[in-house]
């Protein structure tokens, strides 16, 4: 006996109806995750949208842009790096600069091109500072406080390397252009209300 | 300007876009991974706007409004060729004809770019960017799956070899292809397939999969003039169903 569903497609996998043991699953079952970030406008600050599990970065792109860029939603630019390569310093709190925590200096050599997001207000999300030339993570992080550290505290800090970066290529900005007469994927479209009340209306009447 | 001809090569290609937009968002709910599935529903729905478009075209050509078009009539008054219609089988099939539709409709579009009917030159610049994703997410998981372990690359392989001649079939020729070379609105079918060639050419170059011969293989045509697979009138009678149920209802 199959089971039986509303949808034909579930229908169609003919999935029996007794149960069947569920086999436990692996710890990491998943994709490793890559953090995306977009860019909303020319000349505005890239800022991170949220993370996506994929195989490797073009695939992570892929889906980033999916996930976080369509329906009008308005974009000039993404990028994606892996999560792993991405240093996050310690949070600080109440108005303190996480800058101001740091005690060493700058090594001053410059050997790799490094990239700083800052949070500038807890719950939102990290945003484009600028780029550092450092020898590691941890000297990128003292030396991004000479070159983008300013008079509003910044509450954490994600480092990555230039080179793990991915972005969109400035050709491929027309994959943002799309057709906008698609009312109809979102729910807002469908005015049940307006339907209810017209129902009752009629029925009343 | 031959009006006739204008409806046919718009019917084609509105019916593809809409038979494969609906057979891919089958899939949604049931993708491989979340982000997939996202994105493949995002794009089948695309395809269903595209083809909307479309027949608003044909609408003012004179044919019925684009929901009557698309959901009362029956098979054989569809356009569509055959690969769009089969069932989606494993998510290597639906891939394959992904990569092997998606590149053909984004060299199409990309060519109508440049048509003498301007509502259709203008429509296709209009959407050479959701084209364009489409092209870059099919060519891109081809080139990962296509050279990843020996299941993923045989397994589309055996999906490339069964699918390759309802590929074909995509450019069976149009009763109209001369005048609407001549009137400039299309390039006509074999000069696509042309091109086509080469750039699946180029994608599968880049994967340990084998082309098949094309010169060898028969394309699987009719499906232009009404004549289609058993799979389509179920297709059909399940995307109508809601719709069918009270035609003059307001949506």
């Amino acid at each position: 006996m199959a089971m039986k569903s509303l949808d034909p497609r579930v229908n169609r996998l003919g999935i029996p109806e007794e149960k069947s043991e569920l086999q436990p699953k692996g710890m990491l079952d998943q994709f490793e995750t890559y953090e995306a970030f977009l860019q909303v406008k020319e000349g505005k600050a890239l800022e991170h949208v949220g993370p996506v599990h994929a195989p490797n970065e073009e695939m992570a792109f892929l889906f980033a842009k999916e996930q976080y860029s369509r329906r009008g939603m308005f974009c000039n630019a993404l990028c994606v790096v892996k999560t792993e390569n991405i240093f996050a310093t310690d949070f600080t709190d109440d108005g303190q600069d996480v800058y101001n925590t740091i005690t060493a200096s700058p090594s001053g050599e410059e050997t790799e091109s490094f990239e700083v997001f800052h949070l500038m207000k807890r719950g939102k999300q990290h945003k484009y500072a600028g780029d550092v030339m450092a020898s590691s993570y941890e000297d990128a992080f003292v030396t991004a406080k000479d070159h983008h550290q300013d008079a509003k505290p910044v509450f954490n800090v994600w480092i990555c390397k230039t080179d793990h970066v991915l972005s969109s290529d400035e050709d491929d900005r027309d994959i943002w252009d799309t057709l906008k007469e698609k009312q109809y994927r979102d729910a807002i479209d469908y005015r049940a209300q307006d339907k209810i009340k017209a129902f009752k209306e009629e029925k009343s009447a | 300007m031959n009006t006739e001809a204008l409806k046919d090569l718009l019917y084609k290609i509105a019916d593809d876009q809409l038979i494969l937009g609906h057979r891919n968002s089958e899939w949604t709910g049931f993708g491989p991974l979340l982000e997939e599935d996202i994105a493949f529903s995002s794009m089948a729905q695309d395809k269903v706007g595209q083809s909307w478009q479309l027949y608003k075209i044909l609408n003012e050509l004179g044919e019925s409004d684009p929901d009557t078009v698309a959901f009362m009539r029956n098979a054989e008054q569809f356009h569509n060729c055959h690969f769009v219609e089969l069932p989606n089988g494993e998510y290597d099939f639906s891939l394959i004809r992904h990569f092997l539709f998606d590149t053909a409709e984004y060299l199409r579009f990309s060519m109508l770019a440049d048509s003498s009917y301007e509502p259709l030159a203008l429509l296709s610049k209009k959407i050479k960017g959701e084209i364009k994703y489409h092209k870059m997410h099919a060519d891109i998981w081809i080139k990962q799956l296509g050279a990843a372990t020996d299941d993923s690359i045989s397994r589309l392989q055996e999906s490339l070899d069964l699918a390759m001649p309802y590929a074909l079939g995509i450019f069976e020729a149009s009763r109209f292809d001369e005048e609407l070379k001549a009137d400039g609105i299309f390039e006509g079918e074999s000069a696509l397939m042309a091109q086509w060639k080469e750039q699946i050419t180029k994608i599968i170059d880049q994967t340990e999969l084998q082309l098949p011969d094309l010169d060898a293989l028969t394309p699987q045509t009719g499906g232009r003039y009404g004549e289609h697979t058993e799979h389509l009138q179920p297709l059909l009678d399940e995307m109508s169903e809601v719709f069918k149920i009270d035609p003059t209802a307001d949506w």
